[in-house]
């Protein structure tokens, strides 16, 4: 009787405890839910959607290689529709539903700054990939407790240029610029900075990223005597106003934004594109980096995966902006590594990151710099019988 | 300094505006045969740039026969909105039927977004790159190919319309279409055949104005609101009104932004439409109409 009893005891206590040896494994091998929205329909849908496969590939890259202490990470994707009100539904849902640890996107700057209050309150760390600066830049914006961004801010790609016009011995600039949020975000740092590189602004003229023909501003600002036109926008009004430059027959140099190198461009503008000079990242002439260059093992480890391993390029050739989400997820990466999964010690980990070698650059966060990048990050590339080159680093 | 600049804001005014006016004509065939406006005349212009982008760069065609292939497409579209949606609307009151245009542009947008995707694409313009210089101006070829086919165009709708039987009674139709019907006038094929026109006019706006804009799926919006406001301002429904307009609007940007600033050229050019509006609120070549109680 008392040896029944015995056995039986000893294998409720196995079962048990093999139940709960089990359910503990589970538990860590249960995934770090990051929520990725952006913008997969509307007009910014030809940078969101390439946007999303990278953040799934660098995903998919972690996990093969153990994910985050063990536990792998899962992308739960969300549609901002390129629209404010969308994605501030889609941060709820994402943050409230799917309980997501923290969070990547939007592609917008309107979209960013329409979400930043919600994840402010909420405290959810965020890393966006929009090309404004505003939610990061404190002040009249609001505060940028828990949000971070990964693409460039606006006034490196002024000082990267500004910093060549400058060796150059240019001292009169014309500016053309959208005048929508990022144009006008453009003229602002433009504006600003000159007088400290010994620059003088001569000329100031907008379009309208729809208008058919930019000959009529560009004629003005011919007749300016600037040295050289900067032009600040993105997608392909860039192209129409390369194409108006070349129909005016006008000898200064362009320039143009780190917003638009894109094989796009050139297609677009076809021979017109020739000449033209940006800042860019370090993908567009991954070919000729020099091989002291810190980040050329990580930029071709970035574009064999997209070639070769995942077939991207077919669809979305690789432009200036395609590692952005790749440094997202990698910078949250690196702070929940440290953090495990509590937002507010992930948070404090993102500003301590130091010298992350990324794709767009090597990263250096501060609490007050929540991008972290330098215009070290950028090298100015021209455009030369339809191919891009390194201009200068 | 000013006078230099002057044909070139001319040029670049002309340029714009013939893109607008191609846009106003189209507007104006469907509402003179059925008094409504079709808001999907912006998404023929997209329809006809992205069809022919494909014959050329996709299939290899001959820019002349990509084009006019997707013309032939375009026109069917337009005929099959007419036949299927409008047709058999229950309710066949106006403001339904400018909702089933809405509705069509909406759906041809999403459906342009699936099959050439997100990007913007661009054809080779007619006449390549080589500029012209006329004064201070400079010209791209292909701005004189449109503003050749806007006349040619208008010209041959003046024939159409005041010269020929089906022209006449498109006109019928426009003016009373009870009346039309009464005298044995084949209302519906007349506004069927309307829908298909101003289908294939759209497609030609878009395949000539591509090589200055480059096209997307969504272009064909903020095209066709320009050429709506063009054909308000020449006086709804008029043909030399819808021209006109277009040209104007082009030219008052142009001159917005050259003389004032180009911050403010669009606010330019839709205060002076607004002026034109307030004194003449028919249009410039509008018909006052004549309502009878």
């Amino acid at each position: 009787m008392k040896k029944w009893l015995l056995i039986i005891v000893t294998l409720t206590i196995g079962l048990i405890a093999t139940g709960v040896i089990q359910a503990t494994e589970r538990n860590t091998e249960q995934p770090i839910k990051i929520g990725a929205f952006f913008a997969l329909s509307g007009p910014a849908s030809s940078i969101g959607t390439p946007t999303k496969l990278v953040a799934q590939m660098v995903v998919d890259k972690i996990n093969k290689e153990g994910g985050i202490n063990g536990r792998p990470l899962e992308l739960v994707i969300g549609d901002t529709e390129s629209d404010p009100t969308k994605a501030l539904m889609v941060a709820k849902r994402l943050v409230e539903r799917e309980k997501v640890v923290a969070l990547i996107g939007p592609t917008r700057t309107d979209t960013g700054m329409a979400v930043k209050p919600y994840i402010e309150k909420k405290g959810i760390p965020t890393v966006m990939t929009v090309g404004g600066d505003p939610v990061i830049a404190g002040g009249k914006f609001g505060p940028y407790k828990w949000t971070f961004k990964a693409p460039q801010r606006t006034f490196v790609a002024v000082k990267k240029i500004y910093g060549y016009l400058q060796e150059q011995n240019m001292k009169k600039v014309a500016i053309l610029h959208a005048n929508d949020g990022f144009g006008r975000d453009g003229l602002r740092w433009l504006t600003r900075l000159a007088p400290e590189f010994g620059l003088k602004v001569v000329g100031v003229e907008s379009f309208g990223v729809n208008d058919p023909d930019m000959t009529t501003q560009l004629v003005k600002l011919k007749n300016t005597g600037a040295d050289v036109v900067i032009c600040w926008t993105i997608g392909p009004a860039g192209a129409k106003v390369a194409k108006n430059y070349r129909q005016l027959d006008i000898k200064m140099p362009l320039f143009q934004c780190h917003g638009l190198p894109d094989p796009k461009y050139i297609e677009l503008a076809g021979d017109a594109a020739n000449g033209t000079i940006m800042p860019s990242t370090r993908l567009m002439v991954a070919d000729q980096l020099r091989d002291d260059d810190p980040q050329k093992p990580v930029v071709q480890e970035f574009i064999r995966l997209y070639k070769e391993v995942y077939h991207y390029d077919k669809k979305y050739p690789i432009n200036t902006h395609s590692g952005y989400a790749w440094d997202a997820i990698m910078l949250l990466t690196i702070a929940m590594k440290k953090a495990g999964t509590d937002r507010a010690a992930i948070r404090d980990e993102l500003e301590k990151i130091k010298g992350y070698i990324g794709v767009s650059g090597i990263y250096n966060l501060t609490p007050e710099d929540h991008n972290g990048l330098g215009t070290d990050s950028l090298v100015l590339v021209k455009i030369v019988d339809g191919k891009w080159k390194l201009l200068e680093y | 300094m000013i006078a230099e600049q002057l044909p070139q804001y001319f040029v670049s005014g002309i340029t714009a505006g013939s893109i607008y006016a191609l846009i106003a004509l189209g507007f104006c065939l469907i509402h003179n045969a059925t008094r409504i406006v079709n808001f999907a005349q912006g998404e023929f212009v997209m329809l006809g740039a992205l069809t022919t982008i494909s014959f050329v760069s996709d299939l290899g065609f001959p820019i002349w026969l990509g084009a006019i292939l997707s013309v032939f497409i375009v026109t069917a579209v337009g005929l099959l909105l007419e036949k299927g949606p409008i047709r058999h609307s229950k309710d066949a009151s106006p403001l339904t039927l400018v909702m089933i245009t809405v509705g069509a542009s909406i759906a041809i947008q999403g459906s342009g977004m699936v099959i050439w995707g997100k990007d913007a694409h661009t054809l080779p313009p007619i006449g390549g790159y080589h500029y012209i210089r006329v004064l201070n101006a400079s010209v791209i070829p292909q701005t004189i190919v449109i503003v050749a086919v806007v006349t040619v165009l208008l010209l041959l709708l003046y024939f159409f319309f005041h010269r020929t039987m089906v022209g006449k009674a498109i006109r019928a139709v426009s003016e009373n279409s009870e009346g039309a019907a009464l005298i044995g006038i084949p209302v519906r094929a007349l506004v069927t055949a309307s829908f298909g026109l101003s289908g294939a006019i759209g497609a030609i706006a878009g395949i000539l104005v591509t090589p200055l804009t480059t096209m997307s799926y969504q272009s064909g919006l903020m095209l066709g609101l320009k050429g709506f406001a063009a054909a308000i301002l020449g006086g709804f429904g008029s043909f030399p009104g819808a021209v006109f307009g277009g040209f104007l609007l082009g030219l008052m940007e142009s001159f917005g932004a050259g003389f004032v600033s180009s911050t403010y050229k669009d606010a330019v050019a839709f205060l002076v439409l607004l002026a034109i509006l307030f004194c003449r609120p028919q249009g410039l070549f509008g018909k006052v109409q004549v309502r009878r109680v």
